[in-house]
């Protein structure tokens, strides 16, 4: 019947569409993520992390990286990465079929993504289960490395790290203030990100002898923030941890406006990194802290940054921020690995993986490398930089080694900026 | 209505051997994981149907009883190592048991009001899940992962999955077909065609508005059951969404609400299109897959008013009340007969 | 005293919200009462309305408060339009395939919205307002964006309220809304009728969005934040009535605001939709004023 044909004509289309992709010489890695639905403004800032990690490794860059002198792998015959995208849309459900379809039906040799926690969770899940490496650099659930899964490495810090981090640094300022900054309003968005920072934040707290005098989820995507923020005042923290994602982290930042509330620190998860927050709130932004994967400050300390942001510039005509450099990694590593293991065998690429051992001068972050626990999978040298906004502009302040500003503290009042 | 019993059997056989063949057309898993989706999303229609086209109830809180379905067996297997297949069973006859304890103090509401209570309650559902520590709240549950198992209902292959979810919806469609031509059913379509008329009647619309959510809100709880088996995490945003109550809608509503098979051709049609769609389309992440399902959800509804499946069964519905109870009647009114003539007459 | 002062502030937010709430709901209220139709699409209009106001603001540089007085005709046309491109063929047709049409016609305007203007979240630029500061009174701040927002709401409410209860075409409009047979027979055009209704559904609900714009994110699917309101709202004041309409979306505010601020911010829309189940329990087939 009619819809039948309609049907029948839709798949064909669809494969011939993927016929259509088929190349020589190419090494495929599957990527996953959110590119519709309320994330997928970050997703395009991932993709751009990711596409210029493949372009270094397909092209010839002339400065010091990791396959910039090369075209393509060199122990694969100049073999190319070819990335093939997909569309989680946020939901654990499809990113599990997009992960099983990448995998049997385009023949990817390795996945990455896929940002939400929640969905890495599904699609790492399917990865385990046909044996395919995952190697994931942007999802920061402490439980992704506490599967112990074979197939699963993650490049970047976890949330339980960053908590702990973040409490370094709450006592490190006020060895340096001499200010008691004990009293700790906990806020976090309710979900499977939020929930899991405060639950560590929590626990920390107790470990180092802070007090928790307000603990706050919120609903995503509320249409007001009013009383959530009338009640951080009547608690009277010194201290605001927030864990937001960047929609509700504009309308937490307009409404302390609002209410004039300027707790001492404001720390923040990634939120505020995004492109899009200093450009909707312009310099409201300022002095909040954040904690950041990467910094373009760090230049100073590895000039091979100054180099790829420039690429990435004149690549995509807007700066390279934190949540590129999440992704940046993971092809890199994955690129590294397949190189080394010198085929695409899975489990070959799998035991490369476990001996990868990328030195600090290739890491876009502040890491000593890249190097993975065999149990867990997680990179062992990875941490997190604590930067905060001033003149619109990012700064790290912590760890001292990084640091290259001093931060202003307390934070401000509102009038007085 | 009789039926003659031959029809049915050639029913019966020619749907099995629909869903034998079917996952033999291709080895991969994606086109088999299309398969399921058409049989998950069917028995989610099937199930609404009971109310939304036998009824004329439009639920759009289905979420929270697939959620009830999930939540419950995998808590279940998590805390107690039961069988998903008794947790499955549980869950079920405990969302039946929240359906009527809804739809008893909702049983006066009509038309946009009750669509938006139940709304209203599957939201608060959500709500509540989220933030319910015991069940993990927004963190979610990963179930533990086992080798192939039919007690504890996982499998690596697609197969076994394929064979569970069909072997569900048919017996959901069993269940619907005896309603259909049973005095139930006869009850709900009174009920829906008009409410006034059906209590004058003599019917106990309450009583049976409460069977109707009863047994729709049982099949949709075994449908998340399903659902926790096979992606093998649930969390509440994933399980509770208000987004999966509004594509349960559209599968029955694309399909034809009221029919028996409508829900199932909706999740045949609706399915497919969005899953090759991002397939095709998604990776470019400018949302082009969702503008196209958009428009082929418009032209549906407006080409066919009453569903794809609707429309043949159009003499049946019309008998009612000729539209004179806008809230509760899905009959055709003159106008869209009209265009329903005209779209024929095009095709 | 502490919690004195953050009940007034809760009260005063609330309150400030809800009529922005209140407007938002009135288009969704009216199309319903007059035509019928349950428009899903309704917070994709509030998308499409936060959007103008943006690009107003940018391109031209025109105050969002400047930029409404473009945006209400320009929205009232385009719901004209929609009206008679799409609206006026499912009228009489099935509740299902109106509540298809709809909601395809939301799916398509947010991924269209995606697809033209990137996922991005903005905010749009005050030029008339950015250097004025914000009022606080005995220790309750109020925003001054809130408080444009909110003044601004009523008077466009205000304005819709007077078109329908004392013009000419109000008076049509509420007689085809009671019964549109009978209007048709005292010779009113009710298609006409139809597509000025739709046509000032959409232009209130998009003025509620140019005013929201300039303190709420504006991105592709931030409708579907606000229709759950309005929907809740609608129902809650009774489908088809305006007072209905302006005293649930003030009470929807304040509830919302008192909730989180005294029970908690994690369950403060269950306890928005708790609030409205039992209402409807108690009213059903009307809520607060229906009919």
């Amino acid at each position: 019947m009619k819809k039948g044909i309609v049907v029948v004509c839709t798949l064909a289309l669809v494969l011939a569409l993927g016929g259509m992709a088929f190349a020589e010489n190419v090494i495929k890695i599957g990527a996953i993520y959110p590119f519709t639905g309320p994330m997928a403004g970050t997703a395009q800032m991932l993709k751009d992390g990711v596409e210029m990690a493949v372009d270094i490794i397909n092209n010839k860059y002339d400065f010091d990286f990791l396959f910039a002198d090369t075209e393509g792998l060199p122990n694969l015959g100049g073999a190319k990465i070819e990335i093939i995208w997909a569309d989680s849309a946020g939901d654990p459900k499809t990113g599990m079929s997009e992960a099983e379809r990448l995998i049997t039906s385009e023949g990817v040799v390795a996945l990455i993504g896929c940002y939400q926690s929640s969905v890495t969770k599904t699609a790492s899940q399917v990865a385990e289960r046909y044996g395919i490496p995952f190697v994931n650099g942007d999802s920061s659930s402490p439980q992704l490395t506490e599967r112990n899964f074979k197939w699963f490495f993650r490049t970047d810090p976890h949330d339980g790290l960053y908590a702990r981090q973040q409490f370094e640094h709450l006592i490190e300022l006020e060895k340096q203030t001499g200010e008691s900054l004990r009293r700790l309003a906990i806020v976090y968005e309710n979900t499977e990100f939020g929930s899991q920072v405060a639950r560590a934040q929590e626990a920390l707290a107790k470990e180092y002898g802070f007090q928790v005098v307000e603990k706050l989820a919120y609903t995503t995507g509320a249409t007001s923030l009013n009383s959530e923020v009338t009640r951080l005042m009547a608690s009277k923290p010194d201290v605001v941890l927030m864990a937001a994602y960047i929609s509700d982290q504009i309308l937490f930042t307009k409404t302390f406006k609002t209410m004039r509330f300027a707790p001492k620190v404001w720390h923040n998860t990634a939120a505020p990194g995004e492109p899009d927050f200093l450009k909707s709130v312009g310099d409201d932004g300022n002095y909040l802290f954040l904690r950041q994967g990467f910094c373009a400050d760090q230049v100073v300390n590895k000039p091979v940054i100054g180099q790829i942001l420039e690429e990435f510039r004149n690549k995509f005509g807007q700066e390279m921020l934190a949540d590129a450099v999440r992704s940046f990694h993971a092809p890199i590593v994955l690129a590294d690995a397949i190189n080394r293991a010198g085929s695409t065998d899975p489990e070959a690429i799998r035991q490369a993986l476990l001996e990868t051992d990328i030195p600090g001068d290739y890491c876009l972050s502040p890491w000593e490398g890249i190097k993975f626990d065999p149990e867990t999978g997680q990179n062992i040298h990875s941490q997190y930089i604590i930067c905060q906004i001033q003149d619109q502009d990012f700064y790290t302040v912590f760890p001292s080694e990084f640091a290259t500003r001093e931060p202003v503290f307390p934070f401000p009042s509102w009038d007085d900026r | 209505m009789p039926k003659i019993s031959r029809k049915t059997v050639v029913t019966v056989l020619l749907y099995v051997g629909a869903v034998v063949i079917a996952p033999l057309f291709s080895k991969a898993p994606f086109y088999r994981h299309v398969l399921i989706m058409v049989g998950l999303y069917g028995l989610l229609g099937v199930a609404w149907n009971i109310m939304g086209g036998y009824t004329g109830l439009y639920s759009f809180g289905q979420s929270a009883f697939f959620g009830i379905g999930a939540y419950t067996s995998t808590m279940m297997l998590v805390k107690a190592g039961v069988s998903p297949w008794i947790g499955m069973l549980c869950g079920g006859i405990l969302a039946a048991i929240v359906a009527a304890g809804v739809a008893y103090p909702t049983s006066r509401l009509r038309g946009p009001y009750f669509t938006i209570a139940s709304q209203a309650f599957a939201r608060t559902f959500q709500i509540l899940m989220t933030n319910w520590d015991y069940v993990e709240g927004a963190i979610g549950i990963p179930l533990p992962l086992m080798p192939d198992t039919w007690r504890f209902m996982q499998f690596k292959d697609k197969i076994p999955y394929h064979i569970i979810i069909f072997g569900l919806l048919g017996i959901a469609i069993l269940v619907c077909y005896y309603i259909a031509n049973s005095r139930t059913g006869y009850y709900f379509r009174a009920i829906r065609d008009s409410e006034q008329v059906a209590s004058a009647l003599g019917i106990n619309t309450v009583r049976q508005r409460i069977i109707a959510a009863m047994l729709s809100a049982f099949f949709t709880a075994i449908a998340g059951t399903f659902y926790a088996q096979y992606v093998l995490y649930i969390d509440p945003e994933s399980v509770t969404h208000h987004a999966l109550s509004i594509e349960i809608v559209m599968v029955a509503a694309v399909g034809g609400a009221g029919t028996i098979w409508g829900p199932v051709l909706g999740a045949a049609i609706l399915m497919p299109i969005s899953q090759y769609a991002r397939a095709a389309l998604g990776g470019a992440g400018r949302g082009i897959d969702l503008i196209i399902y958009g428009v082929i959800i418009m032209v549906i509804a407006l080409v066919r008013p009453t569903g794809i499946l609707g429309f043949f069964q159009r003499e049946r519905t019309i008998e009612g009340e000729g539209g004179d109870d806008v809230d509760t009647t899905i009959t055709a009114g003159t106008g869209s007969d009209d265009a329903v003539r005209g779209a024929l007459g095009q095709s | 005293m502490l919690v004195n002062v953050g009940l007034v502030q809760a009260l005063m937010s609330g309150l400030l919200m809800g009529f922005v709430y209140s407007l938002i709901a009135l288009g969704l209220s009216l199309i319903y009462g007059v035509m019928d139709v349950v428009n899903f699409a309704h917070g994709e209009f509030l998308m499409l309305g936060m959007f103008l106001a943006y690009w107003f603001s940018v391109l031209f540089r025109l105050d969002p408060l400047i930029a409404i007085f473009i945006i209400i005709p320009v929205l009232f046309l385009v719901g004209v339009g929609i009206y008679k491109g799409l609206i006026k063929r499912i009228l009489n047709g099935t509740r299902i395939s109106q509540i298809l049409t709809t909601f395809g016609l939301s799916v398509f305007m947010a991924n269209m919205a995606m697809f033209l203007w990137t996922p991005n979240y903005r905010l749009a630029e005050r030029h008339l307002t950015s250097t004025t500061g914000d009022l606080s009174i005995f220790g309750v701040y109020l925003g001054v964006p809130e408080l444009i927002a909110s003044v601004g709401s009523i008077l466009v409410f205000a304005f819709a309220y007077y078109l329908i209860r004392f013009t000419r075409t109000g008076r049509a409009i509420q007689a085809t809304s009671i019964d549109s047979e009978g209007a048709r027979l005292v010779g009113i055009n009710i298609d006409n009728i139809y597509a000025i209704t739709f046509g000032l559904g959409i232009s209130c609900v998009g003025a509620a969005g140019v005013l929201l714009a300039t303190f709420y994110y504006i991105f592709p699917y931030v409708g579907t934040f606000f229709s759950m309101i309005a929907f809740a709202t609608v129902a809650l004041g009774g489908f088809g009535s305006v007072e209905g309409s302006f005293v649930a979306g003030i009470l929807i505010g304040i509830i919302e605001s008192l909730g989180g601020f005294f029970i908690s911010p994690a369950v403060k829309y269950a306890i928005v939709f708790m609030t409205y189940m039992v209402v409807i329990i108690l009213r059903p087939a009307t809520g607060l004023f229906g009919w």
